[in-house]
């Protein structure tokens, strides 16, 4: 096989070689970052526990239940524990532009309901005894330099402090948590300090709870639980739904819509809009080398070889084009992870990922170079050069 | 010796119009081998497929085509060109070089196609240059050769694999007279000095002087076969 030539003849269109690999890099990128996100939301379906539950608002996730129902709950037999969650959705005066996630929580029920989370510095104990204190995630600490010990001003947005100030939270603890049930750049606090500073009239703010978390016993049928959870508030005064974790995942990510489909939509949209852009630079080489390949055939090329030539030609712009788009990829990788943590802590490439990018970039490469290589096997050396003179 | 051609009652007709046009019709033809013909005849005559059939890039609807012991009708695609890499050297009127190789690469094309290693290429293909006289242009792209020189490589690819058939459809038809005389006293150093049967499509008689002898095809059908004067 001449190879040499394939490399000229790719070298020879240059600005067109170079749109093509661009197009495809893009395309193979794309479809690497689609795919990662829609099985990072996959991981993150998974790793939800199927002995946690989670009650919210039958309205909707951004109205608050009361605090009398954590005591009406903990009546429905089953229920291990119970665990508060309120969003707090303050601001870090430090670094005004980033953004994390804060709740109030219940300090004794929250860490044995979440086994998930390794206390990595700092202790837990020292957190539940400590009103005003906190434990951050390890990568959130990482990002701001943060130590135990250390006070971290939040600035209310929803709950703002009468006299004006931030709120101060001292980290007492630092977890690490491997599964994408629980991300690493959260900052829990109590509960109850929030629950104080609003009965004493130390912070303004509405006083209720975002999402119930209700731990099963080992054994409990989940089914019975949400019944009986949904019917106690049937009438009154706020209806609640009552869903296992990764159903609340689920509608959680499904509050933007069907985001796997339409994932996979432009997926697809966007690789068969490249496999005409590599079929069109094909069959562009294919016709304008009508000449070289009857020489090639004339000087006893098979038409095997000669066909091969186009589709090897094909493979090699598609190729290229992967190894580039899949490079940008592993480069994006590491800063598109951190950005998207919050809502997507499963985002990465894994293998099969990257398998997909490579396995796209050959089938396009062999799809599109099949018609024009067939062209080139059956043209015949005398028609190739009667055509041209 | 040189390998002798010999067509037998060899018929080609195409189809055109749903009429059957018959360009060669039972032709005979004995060449010898290690001579240098020129191909003569008014356009349309079948000189180019007389060229085609015995160079093995076409079929005869009948008859029977042998050059030296093998008889190229018997022959499928595939083992046709197995059979040209090695045996026949084809010249363009066009020169026909791919234009993203060099000079030494287009010489070396059709070498791949042996069980030469790379380097064995590369030194066979240098000597074709040589012996054509572009020693001094090997690594010049067709682009950047006159047509002389891009037809004098074109030869040089010709007899690369040292094939004992040339075949020359109007080598010279592109080139200017003193151009196309250098051309020509290539070809014939090539029949006398190595002893290539070469056959040359002509139109032009000043051309076909060089050749040993002259065949004269009149649709499709033979004329005389002359021997040049003082020649041969
Ligand atoms: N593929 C084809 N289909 C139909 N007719 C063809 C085909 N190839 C050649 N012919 C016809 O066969 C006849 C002989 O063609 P050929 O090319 O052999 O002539 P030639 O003697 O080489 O002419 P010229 O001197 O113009 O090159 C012509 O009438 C030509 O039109
Ligand atoms: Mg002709």
């Amino acid at each position: 096989m001449p190879w040499k030539l394939l490399w000229r003849n790719v070298l020879g269109h240059p600005v067109r070689s170079l749109l093509t690999v661009g197009a495809v890099a893009v395309a193979v990128f794309l479809v690497c970052v689609l795919d990662a996100v829609t099985s990072g939301l996959t991981r993150t379906l998974n790793a939800a526990s199927a002995n946690r539950l989670l009650v919210q608002s039958a309205v909707s996730l951004f109205v608050d239940l009361p605090l009398s129902y954590q005591q009406k709950m903990a009546s429905v037999p089953g229920i291990e524990a119970i665990c508060k969650w309120q969003w707090f959705g303050g601001r870090y005066e430090q670094d005004k532009g980033g953004f994390f996630a804060q709740f109030g929580i219940d300090a004794d029920t929250f860490l044995p309901s979440y086994p998930e989370m390794k206390i990595t510095r700092g202790s837990y104990d020292d957190f539940t005894k400590q009103r005003t204190a906190c434990c951050v995630g390890d990568e959130l600490a990482d990002k701001y330099g943060w130590q135990v010990g250390q006070t971290v001003p939040i600035m209310g947005t929803i709950f703002e402090r009468t006299d004006g100030r931030p709120w101060e939270f001292t980290i007492a603890a630092i977890y690490h948590s491997d599964s994408p049930a629980v991300d690493n750049q959260t900052m829990w606090f109590q509960f109850d300090y929030l629950r104080e500073s609003l009965e004493q009239g130390g912070a303004e703010g509405p006083l209720g709870v975002g999402v119930y978390m209700l731990r099963m016993a080992p054994g409990t049928d989940p089914v019975a639980v949400q019944q009986a959870v949904d019917a106690m508030f049937e009438n009154g005064p706020q209806r609640v739904q009552t869903t296992t974790e990764a159903e609340f995942n689920r509608q959680f990510i499904s509050m933007l819509g069907d985001v796997p489909t339409l994932l996979r939509l432009i997926g697809g949209a966007v690789l068969f809009a490249i496999f005409f852009a590599v079929l069109n630079t094909m069959l562009m080489a294919g016709r304008e080398r009508t000449r070289d390949l009857g020489v090639m055939k004339a000087l006893g090329f098979t038409d095997r070889a000669t066909g091969i030539l186009l589709v090897a030609e094909s493979l090699l712009l598609c190729g290229l084009g992967a190894g580039v788009g899949i490079g940008l990829g592993l480069l994006a990788e590491a800063p598109f992870a951190v950005a998207t943590a919050a809502f997507l802590p499963g985002f990465g490439f894994d293998e099969r990922t990257l398998l997909l990018g490579a396995g796209i970039a050959v089938v396009v490469g062999v799809v599109a170079g099949v018609l024009p290589g067939r062209r080139a096997a059956r043209l015949t050396a005398i028609a190739a050069l009667r055509e041209v003179g | 010796m040189a390998e002798a051609i010999q067509l037998r009652s060899v018929t080609k007709a195409y189809q055109r119009a749903g009429e059957s046009l018959r360009v060669l019709d039972e032709l005979e033809l004995t060449m010898a081998g290690g001579t240098f013909y020129a191909l003569m005849g008014p356009s349309g005559s079948g000189k180019t497929t007389l060229l085609n059939l015995v160079g093995g890039l076409d079929h005869a609807d009948s008859g029977t085509v042998m050059v030296g012991s093998v008889d190229l009708t018997q022959l499928d695609g595939s083992e046709l060109a197995a059979w040209r890499a090695g045996n026949v050297g084809f010249v363009f009127q066009g020169f026909n070089l791919l234009p993203v190789l060099t000079a030494r690469e287009n010489v070396e094309l059709p070498l791949q196609l042996t069980p030469l290693s790379r380097r064995q290429r590369r030194a066979q293909a240098e000597r074709a240059l040589q012996l054509v006289g572009l020693g001094d242009r090997m690594d010049h792209k067709p682009s950047e050769l006159s047509g002389g020189q891009e037809q004098r490589v074109a030869i040089a690819r010709a007899i690369a694999t040292d094939p004992q058939v040339i075949l020359a459809d109007e080598p010279t038809g592109d080139l200017d007279r003193s151009t196309a005389a250098a051309v020509l006293q290539l070809l014939q150093r090539l029949n006398r000095e190595l002893g290539k049967t070469i056959l040359m499509v002509t139109h032009d008689p000043q051309a076909a002087d060089y050749a040993d002898k002259v065949i004269h095809l009149d649709k499709g059908k033979l004329g005389r076969i002359d021997a040049n004067p003082g020649r041969g």
